[in-house]
């Protein structure tokens, strides 16, 4: 009995100190003795393949000193990078730079907050694989942060214009991309989604680029500020082209990407209320036939005739909504085709249909692409025309 | 570990008492003798010379021949009673009386006894230890000259305090009477809520200086009986000077005297008391404290609050919650704050992160060293406000919200988001008061740990406790029980409370032989519509 409760007193010993040789993270970082960095730019030199990073790093104490003096009004004469500051390094590789970092920082640089990587577009058609190599590799990068492609030659170009409502420019950048995917404008793209698309071998990734616009004030000051121009295509880890607006939204339309948004033809502009689209493989031999069917519902939200609403004028700017909307498809469809890069994953959902006759269409895929078949079905549908019935000026 | 310790405690402590009660029982009884100056004299000395004994010389009965004498202590009697009940008619009414009382002084007691006096409750004894220690109880002694029976009145009467409201179990709805200090006050509080006539209060004294009146009370056929003879046998295994308070008992009787959590339950309130009774409890009162001991003590009941019951159910089974997220925020809060901020960093939203980090810019201390500093200023203020003469309270009130609140933050030696966490684990420490001791404790022990290991630590050290509780029994009963031991049914009364009518048994893990506390489906319904006025429809 004795002995008993002596093994017992035993075994409870080790239950409690075998516990703390279990693995964690358990290294202690001050918050004050780490460098957070907002945004990551990646400039790949395209004839030496050396690496530039740029880091984008919050400043503290600015933050603090700004937040605490609200309706001090413009700082004059301030820099306009008050809250965050860009460091940069080049090197052979990635982490050739990331060693460099350390010889002029004070703090350890913190990328688990990082929340736009910016891509030079000189790199991107390079190449990013050292990027995708390290993210993938490395368990501190969040796979949750948004790709960014500059439509300026670098990554740093994008990093320093600081403007727009948010105090850190990347956490802004992130919030004008997540924002042009909401209105269905643009996709936003994150590590783990391009990650997922060059996995899956046909399908081309895409990004969204942003570009810089000089806009001038009421006063003639001229300011720079970033926006959103296009989605980046890119076949493996290379950007082969880009799509306007238009396919950027046609694109959208077919992946069944469309949140909120407007959609706008001649007559009228229509609100999205609901949108879905599936993409129908259709195998016919070596064949393949693609339907892309939508289906949409919208509110009438502007009106330019002069008419009081019926079932006609009803019926009539549904099937306007339904042309344009099969036009913007049909117009990323044509680019993606020219660019022989499969942006709306129509190798998986053969793959995904077709799972036995895969294998035999996977070698000889690359043949079967440019000879696909789309066809774009649309169908919509008008919810509600708005408070009035009638027109309130009449011709 | 603990277990070790507390059983090589139990172990000297039960041999320690086998020792002294053994020489106790050496003395032998002492009896009063026929001579009163002798008696006199024994008490004299028994009872030294205390200016607060009085031992009042007299002749009595007609003839003015006997001598007599009234011995009380002033204070402890009721002065009234005792001149016009005991005095008077003695000094008086015995010379007024012709009658012709038989000389024989044995009998002349009996006729004081059944004539003379006029108060309620006489005993006669010849023990002089018995007159001695009834004397110091607030009783009044007669003794005649050639009788050796010592007439004992009891005159207690002494300065008492009133029934207030409850000070420390602050009650909307509830009743507001709290025990006193007087052990009579207070069982008649109770015997006021549960009428019952097996309500039973076992009564014994313990301290050997202070002869403190104890009482066990509970109710026959509810309370197991095997709980009320374990509670008795660790009573009488008290052997100590004196017993001041009830916490004097609850440290003897305690299952788990190095627990961090209590196993024994304290109320101040009578009607709490008679629910815990009810429930199958035992309750032990003390003379001379204002609160009443109950066993056994779940860990649920912490959580439980007089005004749950007498409020409808939803707002206090949401109350229930409240309280434990503040019991769960009180312990973790600045030991997660802690680890977020030195270890992972990761695990704040961005924003909070942007500012907790904007916040700890230029601070000279380690986020553990601020947390353990903020946390042991916030100690020694309530600590100060506690103790301090009530006059000076608003001095430390200012100065501990100045030099905590803004002060500190803006000399720069903390953050402001610390300030917050500690403020807020301040207040939630109090939404759940018994567990409040242990929970300043623990709230230290996860912030100390939190420094060195982080999450990691902590999530350790929660699974000690967790497994610590799960072992702890008050009076044999599992303290997380319903929980673990897992009663579906006991669950009506722990995270939710179910409303009374639904509640119709007593909590199965006191295993009380009468588990019927009501009969069941008494869910109040809509009256049934006229079956005229049905057919219409």
């Amino acid at each position: 009995m004795k002995r008993e409760k002596r093994i017992k007193i035993y075994v409870a010993m080790v239950l409690i100190i075998m516990p703390i040789f279990l693995s964690g993270c358990w290294d202690s970082h001050e918050l004050n003795k780490l460098s957070i960095v907002s945004g990551l730019g990646w400039d790949i030199d395209p004839d030496t393949g050396e690496v530039t990073l740029t880091y984008q790093s919050i400043i503290p104490s600015e933050i603090k000193s700004s937040s605490s003096s609200y309706g001090g009004g413009e700082p004059k004469g301030g820099s306009p990078l008050r809250t965050i500051k860009l460091d940069q390094d080049t090197g052979s590789s990635p982490y050739d730079v990331l060693s460099r970092y350390a010889q002029h920082a004070s703090r350890i640089p913190f990328y688990q907050h990082t929340q736009v990587y910016v891509f030079g577009k000189e790199g991107v058609q390079r190449g990013i694989y050292p990027f995708l190599d390290t993210q993938a590799r490395n368990p501190v990068s969040r796979p949750n942060a948004l790709m960014v492609v500059s439509a300026e030659k670098k990554a740093s170009d994008i990093l320093e214009i600081q403007d727009g409502l948010e105090n850190i420019q990347a956490f802004g950048m992130a919030a004008v991309i997540k924002l042009s995917a909401t209105f269905s404008k643009y996709p936003a793209v994150t590590v783990l989604q391009f990650q997922n698309r060059l996995l899956s071998k046909t399908t081309a990734p895409i990004a969204p680029m942003v570009g810089i616009f000089e806009e001038t004030g009421p006063e003639g000051e001229k300011s720079r500020k970033i926006r959103v121009i296009g989605t980046a295509v890119f076949k493996g880890d290379r950007m082969i082209g880009q799509l306007n607006e238009r396919e950027s939204s046609g694109l959208l339309w077919a992946i069944n990407k469309i949140k909120i948004g407007f959609v706008m033809i001649p007559e009228a502009s229509l609100e999205i209320v609901t949108a879905k689209s599936k993409i129908v493989p259709e195998l016919q031999g070596d064949q393949v036939k693609i339907t892309i069917e939508i289906d949409e519902e919208s509110n009438l939200v502007e009106y330019k005739g002069h008419q009081d609403m019926n079932s006609d004028i009803v019926q009539e700017l549904e099937k306007g909504q339904a042309k344009e909307i099969e036009s913007q498809v049909r117009a990323a469809v044509d680019k993606s085709f020219a660019l022989d890069a499969d942006v709306f994953g129509l190798g998986d959902a053969v793959h995904r249909k077709y799972k036995k006759e895969w294998k035999d269409l996977k070698p000889k895929w690359d043949d079967i692409y440019p000879r696909i078949e789309v066809v774009v079905k649309v169908k919509t549908h008008l919810n509600e025309i708005g408070d009035v019935n009638k027109a309130l000026i009449k011709d | 570990m603990f277990r070790l310790l507390s059983k090589k405690m139990r172990r000297w402590r039960t041999s320690s008492s086998d020792n002294q009660t053994q020489a106790k029982q050496n003395g032998s009884i002492r009896y009063l003798s026929k001579n009163l100056d002798g008696n006199l004299h024994i008490l004299r000395e028994e009872l030294g010379q205390s200016s607060d004994v009085i031992i009042r010389d007299m002749k009595i009965s007609s003839n003015s021949n006997v001598d007599a004498a009234v011995i009380y202590i002033d204070g402890l009697v009721d002065r009234n009673l005792v001149n016009h009940d005991i005095l008077q008619p003695l000094m008086f009414n015995l010379q007024v009386i012709k009658d012709n009382i038989n000389q024989k002084h044995s009998s002349l007691i009996d006729f004081i006894k059944s004539s003379v006096l006029t108060v309620g409750q006489i005993s006669g004894t010849e023990d002089i230890d018995k007159v001695i220690s009834n004397v110091l109880k607030g009783q009044t002694a007669i003794l005649l000259e050639g009788v050796t029976q010592a007439l004992l009145i009891d005159t207690k009467g002494w300065e008492t305090r009133n029934i207030e409201e409850p000070t420390n179990e602050v009650s909307i709805r509830g009743p507001k009477d709290s025990f006193t200090e007087t052990l009579r006050t207070n069982t008649a509080l109770l015997r006021r809520k549960i009428r019952d006539p097996r309500l039973t209060f076992q009564s014994l004294q313990i301290g050997e200086r202070s002869k403190t009146d104890v009482a066990v009370a509970y109710i026959k056929g509810i309370t197991p009986d095997h709980l009320i003879s374990e509670i008795n046998q660790r009573l009488k295994r008290i052997d100590t000077d004196a017993i001041l308070d009830v916490g004097y008992i609850e440290q003897f009787i305690e299952d788990s005297p190095a627990s961090l959590f209590p196993t024994v339950g304290i109320t101040q309130r009578p009607d709490v008391l008679a629910a815990k009774i009810l429930e199958g409890r035992a309750a032990i009162l003390v003379d001379g404290s204002p609160m009443a001991l109950t066993m056994p003590f779940l860990f649920i009941e912490g959580f439980q609050n007089p005004d749950d019951y007498y409020a409808r159910p939803f707002f206090a089974s949401a109350i229930r919650w409240l309280r434990l997220l503040g019991f769960i925020l009180s312990i973790y809060l600045p030991g997660i704050f802690v680890s977020l901020t030195a270890f992972h960093p990761e695990l704040f939203p961005t924003q909070l992160l942007v500012s907790v980090a904007a916040a700890r810019e230029g601070l000279p201390f380690p986020v553990a060293i601020e947390a353990l500093l903020m946390l042991s200023l916030f100690e020694i203020l309530r600590e100060a406000g506690l103790r301090m003469p009530r006059s000076l309270g608003q001095a430390v009130s200012i100065v501990g919200a100045l030099v905590i609140g803004q002060a500190a933050v803006s000399a720069g030696l903390v953050g402001a988001p610390m300030v917050i966490v500690v403020a807020a684990t301040a207040i939630a420490s109090f939404l759940v008061v018994p567990y409040a001791d242990a929970g300043a404790l623990l709230r230290f022990a996860m912030t100390i740990v939190a420094g060195f290991l982080g999450l990691f630590g902590m999530v350790i050290i929660q699974l000690e406790i967790l497994s610590y509780l799960a072992a702890l029994r008050s009076l044999g009963v599992p303290y997380l029980s319903p929980v673990a031991p897992l009663n579906i049914r006991g669950l009506k009364d722990t995270l939710i409370r179910a409303p009374l009518w639904a509640m119709d048994s007593r909590p199965a893990s006191l295993e009380s032989p009468d588990m019927r506390r009501q009969s069941p489906g008494q869910m109040p319904r809509v009256p049934k519509a006229k079956p005229s006025k049905r057919e219409g429809q």
